[in-house]
């Protein structure tokens, strides 16, 4: 087994730089000992993505990343052929091919002494494997990140199925290719659109909030080890009050780190109203967002 | 450990969770792992399994609680443990009544003895019973009724736990308070909403400014001649979204090989194919399907939003467009004959549409699934423009869920202003939990943001 206990996956997720709550670190050490995928779910910026990042660092394995998009396709994602390569090596071998079917007697028979060729054609020199061919067929284990899967077709979600359930895929022309090893596998998504149940069904979930104001303290002072105490309290203390105001995008915990470095950079000690809208920009990304954190000033600072 | 799970999956399939047998499975095999001292690692391994979703979570947290803590399951994990030896005894003598013949009672008495899975059966089956009431006499009294009619077998078994009471020995009535207990959370569990936990829920609220004062106003401000105006820019404006739509596709559309084309090109190189030919990809088909509510509380805003609709169908292959008060009616035809502000004409005063009813969404919902639902796909971006205000009929909020399950998108635009949304008989409340998207749109600078925004 990859991790020994859930104490275990909590102290080296943390020596990778992600401090995980008992929840986030029993769902990983769950799929990683059931060799399940997990679903990860979220408010963007809540470190979804770090998570994956995390888990390949900690488990020693290379990290490879599919990163979804409307209209991605297999050949984006599992594997291509290399047609130009294909043609250019036909040109070059032409004489070769004329020597083989020279002695041919009929067509049907030259045919056939091509087709005995074909392998040379249809082999691994000309596939082009992308990321899931990659982590199948890779030689030492690897953490997948599937990003953002809710942002693909709902087709490719089906011809995912295959891949997370039976960690193989079919290729026509070279058969089925089985895993090596079966890769650590991280799907994450915004919610964007609900998932297929089936492919639910062969994940497992987690769902990553907003963290506990002690563990994003825990968070700040691992990122910025020079952070006095006070301070990190103060803002964890402001960034809460300011999740709760309705705004169009709630500052997460990237949001926070890059606050605090500004802080640091700046080297503002007391957050004041003059500190806030030096660096409101920093937490929020929408002017209408800033405005209304600026009109709450008050309740937010006190 | 195997039977109590058994137990609970149960529980979580009539309480609305889809629990498949390889998920059991599953959960099985991942708490050999976990230690059950930890609560954290317990729960979470279950919640791995069972809520595969953050619109689940909610239900299964309530269904954890209710299984694991409430009932504490004793009967579930040994008959004899601390459900007292009175307990089971006033339960026979339940049983025993005579009175209780009901088949609600027989959920209940499960519901005393610790296993709920009978009595959220039942509370699933009311939530979404099939309702056909005549459109003369119209009413939402029907979930009400059999709501009252479970409250009133509650009553009647709470009558005759305290009549066992007093009638067996007069030490056990500690027993007695427990079970009664039992039942006021019978009672709260009917009378609670439940509803999907939506937090991805976008709500849009834009206050950017495309155009001054025209595109402040509200659209039942708006003079002939302005009218005119903003017919002419939300046409540009459909245009525009139609535009991008193109580029999206033709800036993928390099992938794979075209032998045919290939070969016919490279004879004019001696057999050599020097120009690679690719194939394109044929364009995404984008499906949209619209309800506009045209009643009178929408009067002004239903004008503009059926022009943005003609606008729409003219641009795009598969829009359906439907309008409603008390029931759905497709207009796509009457927009594919006329143009614009005729057909805008003829929508307000077809004769299908009965203008003199109360707004009824249940009955448009339900009418819709009946005749237009295999329209709906996962390509399928559903857009509904109405205030939700429904004159207290029945909502049929599970219609909507079922809508959304087998849609790409659900995007709500209401022309009210936001303060007004949870006042009256608005439901927007309601169906907010099952639509993806929702936004005001009372005036011409809301839509243009609408329409910008729209990924389709």
């Amino acid at each position: 087994m990859e991790f020994e206990s859930i104490d275990d996956v909590m102290k080296r997720l943390e020596k990778a730089g992600y401090i995980a709550s008992r929840e986030i670190a029993t769902v990983v050490f769950l799929a990683a000992a059931g060799n399940k995928p997990i679903l990860v779910e979220g408010p963007a910026g809540s470190g979804k993505t770090e998570l994956a990042r995390a888990l390949s660092t900690c488990m020693n394995r290379k990290k490879i990343r599919l990163q979804c998009y409307e209209g991605l396709d297999e050949a984006k994602a599992l594997y291509e052929w290399e047609y130009a390569k294909q043609l250019l090596y036909t040109q070059m071998i032409k004489e070769k091919i004329n020597d083989l079917i020279s002695e041919a007697d009929t067509i049907a028979d030259a045919v056939e002494r091509i087709a005995d060729q074909e392998d040379a054609f249809f082999s691994e020199r000309f596939l082009l494997a992308r990321p899931l061919l990659q982590a199948i067929s890779a030689d030492d284990p690897t953490v997948l990140l599937i990003d953002e899967i809710d942002k693909a077709d709902p087709e490719f979600e089906a011809f995912l199925l295959e891949l997370l359930s039976e960690f193989q895929v079919s290729i026509p022309e070279l058969g089925i290719r089985k895993a090596k090893h079966i890769p650590m596998v991280v799907l994450t998504s915004n919610n964007y659109r609900d998932m297929s149940d089936a492919l639910k069904r062969r994940c497992i979930h987690l769902y990553i909030d907003y963290p506990e104001p002690a563990l994003e303290a825990k968070i700040i002072r691992m990122k910025l080890p020079g952070i006095e105490q006070r301070l990190a309290d103060k803002m964890i203390v402001v960034i809460n009050r300011i999740r709760e105001l309705d705004l169009k995008k709630r500052p997460c915990i990237s949001e926070t780190i890059d606050w605090a470095h500004a802080l640091a950079v700046l080297r503002i000690d007391e957050i004041t109203r003059e500190a806030m809208s030096d660096t409101i920009n920093v937490i929020c990304k929408y002017r209408s967002d800033a405005d209304m954190v600026k009109a709450s000033m008050d309740r937010i600072l006190h | 450990m195997m039977h109590l799970l058994l137990k609970f999956a149960a529980i979580c399939r009539s309480g609305d969770l889809r629990v498949s047998t390889s998920e059991v499975i599953d959960a099985v095999t991942h708490l050999q792992w976990v230690d059950f001292s930890d609560e954290t690692g317990f729960k979470a391994a279950l919640k791995a399994n069972f809520a595969k979703s953050r619109r689940e979570q909610g239900n299964f947290d309530r269904l954890y609680h209710l299984f694991f803590h409430e009932m504490q399951t004793s009967t579930a994990l040994d008959p004899d443990g601390e459900q007292t030896v009175e307990q089971r005894q006033i339960i026979t003598q339940l049983q025993e009544n005579e009175m209780l013949t009901d088949p609600i009672d027989s959920a209940l008495i499960d519901f005393l003895k610790g296993d709920p899975a009978a009595f959220l059966q039942e509370i699933y089956n009311l939530e979404n019973r099939e309702e056909y009431s005549s459109p003369a006499l119209k009413s939402n009294l029907g979930q009400l009724s059999a709501r009252l009619a479970v409250m009133l077998r509650i009553n009647a078994l709470k009558g005759a736990i305290g009549e066992a009471n007093t009638g067996g020995r007069s030490g056990d009535s500690q027993s007695a308070e427990r079970l009664l207990g039992r039942l006021d959370r019978a009672y709260k569990m009917l009378t609670e909403d439940n509803r999907p936990n939506n937090d991805a829920l976008k709500k849009v609220r834009s206050n950017e400014t495309h155009f001054r004062d025209i595109g402040e106003r509200s659209f039942a401000a708006l003079s002939p001649a302005e009218i005119v105006q903003m017919q002419e820019i939300i046409k540009k404006l459909v245009r525009k979204l139609r535009d991008r739509m193109g580029r999206r596709y033709a800036a993928g559309s390099r992938r794979y090989l075209d032998v045919k084309k290939t070969l016919r090109h490279s004879g004019r190189f001696q057999g050599i194919p020097i120009e690679i030919k690719y194939r394109q990809r044929p364009l995404k088909k984008t499906k949209i399907i619209a309800l506009c509510d045209v009643s009178g509380s929408v009067w002004s805003a239903a004008r503009f939003m059926l022009n943005m609709l003609y606008s729409m169908q003219d641009c795009f292959s598969a829009v359906h467009s439907f309008a409603f008060i008390s029931g759905a009616t497709d207009i796509t035809e009457i927009f594919e004959k006329y143009e614009a502000d005729k057909a805008v004409e003829k929508v307000l005063s077809s004769r299908k549409i009965e203008f003199g009813a109360l707004t009824d969404y249940g009955e448009v919902f339900q009418q819709f699934r009946r005749h237009h639902m295999h329209l709906v796909n996962k390509r399928t971006t559903v857009i509904i423009v109405g205030d939700g205000r429904s004159n207290y009929h029945n909502p049929r909020e599970e219609i909507l869920a079922d809508i959304r399950e087998k849609s790409r998108r659900i995007i709500w635009l209401n022309p009210e202003p936001e303060d007004f949304w949870h006042t009256g008989d608005s439901e927007i409340n309601t169906y907010k939990a099952y639509c993806h998207e929702i936004r005001p749109c009372r005036n011409l600078n809301q839509l243009v943001d609408f329409v910008e925004d729209l990924v389709l």
